[in-house]
């Protein structure tokens, strides 16, 4: 293949600078939000294995169905009869159910709505939970049983203006829907604002402050014994309760799942709306594949006689072909060249906005398949959307070209 | 010039050219017979629209006859496919036109490369051949110019130096002095007559200026579509 016919789409792509501008503007729209968003996707994907894996694959996860929030609405829970009989589940080791609740904290005079959660002391219980979260504290104790009124907080609270306008401190006094605790310590960070911003109370010191959550838990996590096959166990259990509870299959008011399976339902919608964003970029892309035709067609018209004249001196028809083929090809890489720069820019900061909204895990990764691929694709746009005006122009005859005027 | 023992390189046979507009039919060629030696100079004359431009691309392989047969070094070419016809002009006619037909957004030498690219020429080959051609037409400053940077007789002879970059054997102008004055005419004409002389090569020229029939062996009269004359020197 002669490509020396670069030399002359090249100049041409040069010459006719505004034009080429538009038309590579076009396609630059379209890859550049395709690189952006198969990069956060990939990135979600990575964050979401790294938190199924840090959970632990042998969890189950018990939740009220309907729910929007764990804690947000207490006509949703799990029962402490339910969490027994779950436990009671062949293939299950142990259960832990939590509370959790919109709560009113005060510091100074303002007043903030979080979620409070309760957090287990000891025994296999409190294994089970920080198997799971592994975290430790960042400053201060842990809770210990019979601390009722001392709580725990999330990273955030150790600082100014991030939750409340002045920092809290290990020893400080804070009122939780009225009731004064004692603030004995701080978790590291969990990497996401919600997280960072909880309230840990014991068992006691929950039911306590708020006696109407009793028997109410919303979060309920299970441990399948080893060996088992933790989808097989949820299974099994969540057709056991439906039982026990009198509920027809599909009209459960629960679900047991394991992490990997929440995870994945949380994943799936991302997924959707990313594949919906995807389409949006598609779209673009074949306006801007609308526009590299027009472009196409336009030159093709303009240069008839060039074309005609370089029939006159040997090119044959697929010479021709190749020479328009190519420079649309071009306006097409050059697009997609340019839109894989402000997409690279435009993922790094949506990464730097999550990390700075308390997401710092959920980062874009930008995979050398992707680069190429985009790279690949943008040129490949652009030649087939040459490939009509290209075929045009190797079929002029060339006399008729070459008195075009 | 002595004639003898120079074989025949083009030979049109009874050609017609009949064009289609709708339902009007144009004929430019009306049974024109033509015989062409090695290393002739012919010079083609006639009024407008007599065919002159019409034979003389059909002589190139740019069109075929409706009838009638053109043979190329024997060669009938007047029922060949488009590529077998791109082949044969690639490599044995350099075209020379009124209007120069340079590429714009080629320089020079670029230009002149050309046609070097559609024969798979290897680069530094072309570049070679290019530069010394574009040294001949007296170009060899001005080889990284655009056309538009160039005058009238400059862009000319950057399409005489194209032309002969294949080293082809028959140069086919068709009017190259129309868009000249006199005196770059004339520059062109002696350079052409150089080819002949010393290149053996065959040239065929279009022309409506009397005077540059002297440069000629034959002269041939066009009149609607057919050789009312042939003179010899
Ligand atoms: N593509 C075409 N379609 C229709 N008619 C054509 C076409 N090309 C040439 N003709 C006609 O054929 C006749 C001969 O044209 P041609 O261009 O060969 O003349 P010419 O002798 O070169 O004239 P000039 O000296 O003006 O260049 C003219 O009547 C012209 O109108
Ligand atoms: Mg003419």
């Amino acid at each position: 293949m002669k490509l020396d016919y670069i030399m002359y789409s090249l100049n041409h792509v040069k010459n006719r600078k505004m034009r080429s501008w538009l038309t590579v503007l076009s396609i630059l729209i379209g890859i550049t939000a395709i690189y952006a968003l198969v990069s956060f996707g990939q990135g979600l994907q990575i964050y979401m294995s790294e938190l199924a894996t840090e959970m632990g694959t042998d969890k189950l996860m018990i939740q009220p169905k309907g729910a929007m929030a764990a804690g947000f609405d207490l006509d949703f829970y799990i029962s402490k009869e339910e969490a027994d009989f779950i436990s009671k589940v062949n293939g299950i080791d142990e259960v832990i159910g939590m509370y959790a609740k919109a709560i009113e904290v005060e510091h100074k005079k303002q007043k903030k709505y979080v979620f409070g959660m309760s957090l287990p002391t000891q025994g296999k219980e409190k294994d089970l939970v920080y198997d799971m979260f592994t975290v430790s504290m960042d400053q201060g104790r842990e809770l210990k049983s019979g601390d009722k009124l001392k709580v725990t907080l999330g990273y955030n609270y150790q600082f100014a203006n991030k939750i409340f306008s002045k920092a809290i401190n290990i020893g400080d006094k804070i009122s939780i829907n009225g009731v004064s605790v004692d603030v004995v310590g701080f978790f590291e960070s969990l990497g996401s604002a919600p997280d960072d911003s909880q309230v840990y109370l014991t068992e006691e010191g929950m039911l306590l402050i708020f006696p109407e959550t009793e028997d109410k838990f919303q979060y309920v996590f299970a441990r399948t014994a080893p060996g088992e096959e933790p989808s097989e166990v949820a299974e099994r259990a969540e057709e056991k309760l439906r039982k026990f509870k009198g509920q027809k299959e599909g009209q459960e008011d629960f679900i047991i799942q394991t992490f990997e399976q929440a995870i994945e339902v949380f994943g799936t919608i991302i997924t959707v709306i990313n594949a919906v964003l995807l389409l949006i970029a598609m779209i673009s892309v074949v306006v801007a594949s609308v526009n590299i035709m027009n472009t196409m067609y336009t030159a093709v018209l303009e240069r008839t006689k060039e074309i005609g004249v370089m029939k006159a001196i040997g090119a044959k028809n697929i010479d021709i072909m190749f020479i328009f083929l190519f420079e649309a090809g071009l306006l097409g890489l050059i697009g997609g060249a340019l839109g894989i720069l402000l997409g690279y820019g435009i993922a790094k900061m949506g990464g730097s906005i999550a990390a700075s909204a308390g997401y710092g895990l959920l980062q874009p990764v930008f995979p050398l398949w992707l680069t190429i691929g985009c790279l690949l694709f943008a040129f490949f746009v652009g030649a087939f959307s040459g490939l009509m005006p290209a075929r045009q122009a190797s079929k002029l005859k060339p006399v008729d070209a070459l008195r075009y005027e | 010039m002595a004639m003898v023992n120079h074989k025949t390189v083009i030979k049109l046979e009874n050609v017609w050219k009949i064009y289609k507009m709708g339902e009007v039919e144009v004929v430019a060629l009306c049974g024109l017979s033509l015989e062409i030696k090695e290393s002739e100079f012919i010079v083609i004359m006639g009024p407008s629209g007599s065919g002159k431009s019409t034979a003389v691309n059909m002589v190139g392989c740019l069109d075929i006859p409706t009838k009638g047969r053109i043979l190329l070094e024997g060669q009938d070419i007047s029922h060949m496919e488009e590529s077998e016809l791109a082949q044969i002009r690639g490599r044995k006619i350099g075209f020379i036109f009124q209007t120069f037909n340079l590429i714009p957004s080629l320089t020079a030498l670029q230009n002149v490369m050309l046609p070097m690219v559609f024969q798979d020429i290897e680069k530094s080959e072309r570049e070679k051949i290019a530069s010394n051609l574009l040294r001949r037409v007296e170009l060899g400053d001005r080889m990284r110019h655009r056309p538009n940077e160039l005058s009238g007789g400059q862009q000319q002879r950057v399409a005489i130096a194209r032309s002969l970059s294949n080293n082809p054997d028959i140069i086919l102008a068709d009017e190259p002095t129309g868009n000249l004055d006199t005196k770059t005419g004339k520059v062109v004409m002696d350079f052409l007559h150089s080819l002949q002389e010393k290149e053996k090569k065959t040239v065929i020229v279009v022309t409506h200026d009397p005077t540059l029939a002297k440069y000629a062996d034959k002269v041939a009269y066009l009149h609607d579509g057919k050789i009312i004359k042939l003179t010899k020197r």
